[in-house]
């Protein structure tokens, strides 16, 4: 149990620097997810974190202890890695409690830690075996009981699920969430999976090229992306983005696309700068979900829902959904239809925008207006 | 052998047959022409002289007979020393096995060292460690006097050991290196982070794991430095010289009748060793040549 703040640190290699001025502070019990592509600086922050890579500049400290120069087993963390790292000439109950035996634990005390780890975690059966003779899960399982096994106040995952097909990389999801409800151990865990981190995150750091894009909620990051990386980085199928000029008709803010008087969206709850954007270009993001088919008694009840009469060109069933893409004033976007709304493709008909959903981007700086 | 799955297809046809015939013909012909040495030496070494002087050379041993044998391990003069090879042998023992145990500790230390704990220039002084095995041995041969003798070792079997040991460094930091960089540095950050240090990691983790690599530079460090003759020669005086030099003088001061039984059984016991640890280890020698070639 413990808070993590993480201030200005950087990170280089010879002239290339890696890591430019990260900021987060998570409190205690907080799960933190580092998303992002490879490259991004990810896991070099993680492993900064752990004192496995030195800190070029900044500081990070755990509990209010600045950890900058402490070695990796005296920082009270313990970490989980993406090839388990098992020791593959010990037992599974060695592997567990091999940081108690470095600590100078006794037998007996470190049997009573292995075996209450082991019960936790559904593997007391495997105790005796090695790796080699586990399955991913179980080693999984394992890697996750040596990172248990001292109780330490962070824990570090580096992509913990990736080696594990696609069932068993859910059923684990499960497990670490309800593991960190559980124990209510402060966690940074990484990983490229969008999926994993709107799941798991208390608040997610999206980072790019070295830098924090956003650092905030699951459902903020979704909902209010701070610029059209993370828009399009979080959300399948992506963010639909619309060049259009913003305009004003009566009172009225709004988009207009295209050039017809039909291509006008009046926004919904105008963001405050939008007044200084009258008359320029500007870029609309719309989720997929927020364009329906069109139903006379939703639209009534909700001012947000702008109805446009849109052409279907390709359908793509996904089973729960159906991905449908249409053509909004001479721009494809893609809109999320329940399969019961199916239109024919080939077929003009009429949705509905929900634009209180709708996000404004600024075209040069790509920034959320 | 039918028990052995083959990754060639079976012979089918007449043609197939015969030229998988003609392929254990030829194989066939290879073996004989290694083992007929062999053979030769075995059975000269259990003849009489005078078997020796009469009989065909190929001939099975008529009245087989251990006195060559006896006689060149203990009665036979080497120079002015009737005491056989015993000595020498021990000599030799004395010299390898510290010199095989040191070179290999630290071939695995290096190896560790230049994978696991990658420091700047660890690169570069790899490509210098490598550059050692490639070093013809008469090469440092005058500047290895030299330091023999400032050292005080000029002459001894401590000398001898030093020499082997920085000599066969090269190869050893070779085999280790090349072998621990097949396993996960994840292993060492996770131990790191377990809590264990430099030497606790290498003890605990690399070296359990390293048994296959461990076997072939111990086989390959005991037949370089049994077989040396060159060093032995020159750096080791009078008793201190391994069996390899005494074989040599054994055969070059006989005086009078060439006793060519002596020599076979004397070349025999000087060859023994290697031969013994092959047979025992061999397995594991090619298995740890290949492992890490092939993901597990």
């Amino acid at each position: 149990m413990a808070t993590l703040s993480i201030n200005n640190v950087r990170k280089q290699y010879g002239s290339v620097e890696v890591l430019k001025g990260i900021d987060l502070d998570l409190t205690d019990g907080e799960f933190l997810v580092l998303l992002g592509p490879s490259g991004c600086g990810k896991s070099t922050l993680l492993n900064m974190i752990a004192g496995l890579e030195t800190i070029s500049a900044g500081e990070i400290r755990i509990d209010q202890r600045v950890v900058n120069e402490v070695h990796p087993k005296d920082r009270d963390i313990a970490m989980v890695f993406q090839s388990y790292a098992l020791y593959p000439n010990m037992t599974v109950a060695r592997n567990i409690g091999f940081s108690l035996e470095m600590r100078g634990q006794s037998k007996t005390e470190r049997d009573g830690a292995i075996r209450r780890v082991a019960r936790l975690l559904q593997i007391e059966h495997l105790l005796d075996r090695k790796p080699a003779q586990l399955s991913g899960g179980q080693r999984q399982r394992v890697a996750m009981g040596r990172a248990l096994v001292r109780d330490p106040k962070v824990f570090l995952f580096d992509e913990p699920l990736s080696n594990l097909d696609a069932k068993l990389r859910v059923d684990m999801r499960t497990e670490i969430k309800k593991l960190h409800q559980r124990l209510g151990t402060t966690v940074v865990y990484v990983t490229h999976d969008q999926i994993e981190a709107m799941t798991l995150a208390s608040r997610i750091a999206i980072m790019k090229e070295g830098v924090v894009q956003q650092f905030a909620p699951p459902q903020e990051v979704y909902e209010r992306p701070a610029n059209m990386y993370v828009a399009s980085f979080i959300g399948s199928p992506t963010m639909n983005f619309v060049r259009g000029t913003l305009s004003a008709e009566g009172d009225r803010l709004g988009v207009s696309v295209g050039r017809e008087r039909s291509g006008f969206l009046p926004l919904f709850q105008a963001p405050e700068q939008a007044g200084h954007w009258l008359g320029q270009e500007v870029i609309l993001g719309i989720r997929p979900e927020a364009i329906t088919c069109y139903d006379p008694a939703i639209a009534a009840g909700n001012p947000a829902l702008v109805k446009v009469a849109c052409g279907v060109n390709v359908l793509e069933p996904t089973g729960a959904d159906t991905i449908t893409y249409v053509e909004l004033n001479g721009h494809e976007v893609v809109a999320r239809i329940k399969p019961s709304d199916r239109v024919a493709e080939g077929e003009t008909a009429d949705f509905m925008i929900d634009m209180a959903r709708a996000n404004l981007f600024d075209p040069k700086t790509e920034q959320r207006i | 052998m039918s028990s052995l799955t083959s990754a060639l297809p079976p012979a089918q046809g007449t043609g197939a047959r015969i030229a998988r015939w003609g392929l254990y013909l030829i194989l066939l012909l290879f073996a004989a022409y290694y083992l007929l040495p062999l053979l030769l030496m075995i059975t000269t070494s259990f003849k009489s002289p005078e078997e020796i002087r009469t009989g065909s050379l190929l001939s099975l041993p008529r009245d087989f007979s251990l006195d060559a044998w006896s006689y060149a391990w203990n009665r036979a003069c080497i120079g002015a020393d009737c005491r056989g090879m015993a000595p020498y042998f021990l000599n030799s023992i004395v010299i390898v096995v510290p010199a095989v145990v040191i070179s290999t500790i630290f071939g695995a230390l290096n190896g560790y060292a230049l994978t696991k704990w990658r420091f700047r220039g660890a690169n570069i002084v790899f490509g210098m460690i490598l550059f050692g095995s490639f070093l013809p041995s008469q090469v440092i041969l005058l500047p290895m006097a030299q330091t023999l003798g400032a050292l005080g070792l000029a002459g001894s079997a401590g000398g001898l050991i030093l020499v082997h040991v920085v000599y066969g460094l090269a190869f050893t930091t070779l085999f280790f290196r090349n072998y621990y960089v097949s396993i996960p540095d994840d292993l060492v950050k996770a131990a790191t982070i377990d809590g264990a240090g430099f030497f606790q990691i290498f003890t605990k983790i690399m070296l359990p794991l390293s048994l296959p690599i461990l076997v072939v530079t111990i086989i390959w460090q005991f037949t370089q430095i049994w077989n040396d003759f060159l060093y032995g020669a020159s750096f080791a005086a009078g008793g201190a010289q391994p069996v390899t030099v005494a074989l040599n003088n054994l055969v070059n001061t006989t005086t009078g009748v060439k006793q060519y039984n002596v020599d076979m059984a004397a070349a025999m016991i000087a060859g023994l060793p290697t031969l013994v640890v092959y047979v025992l280890a061999g397995k594991y020698f090619i298995r740890g040549l290949t492992a890490g070639s092939v993901k597990g």
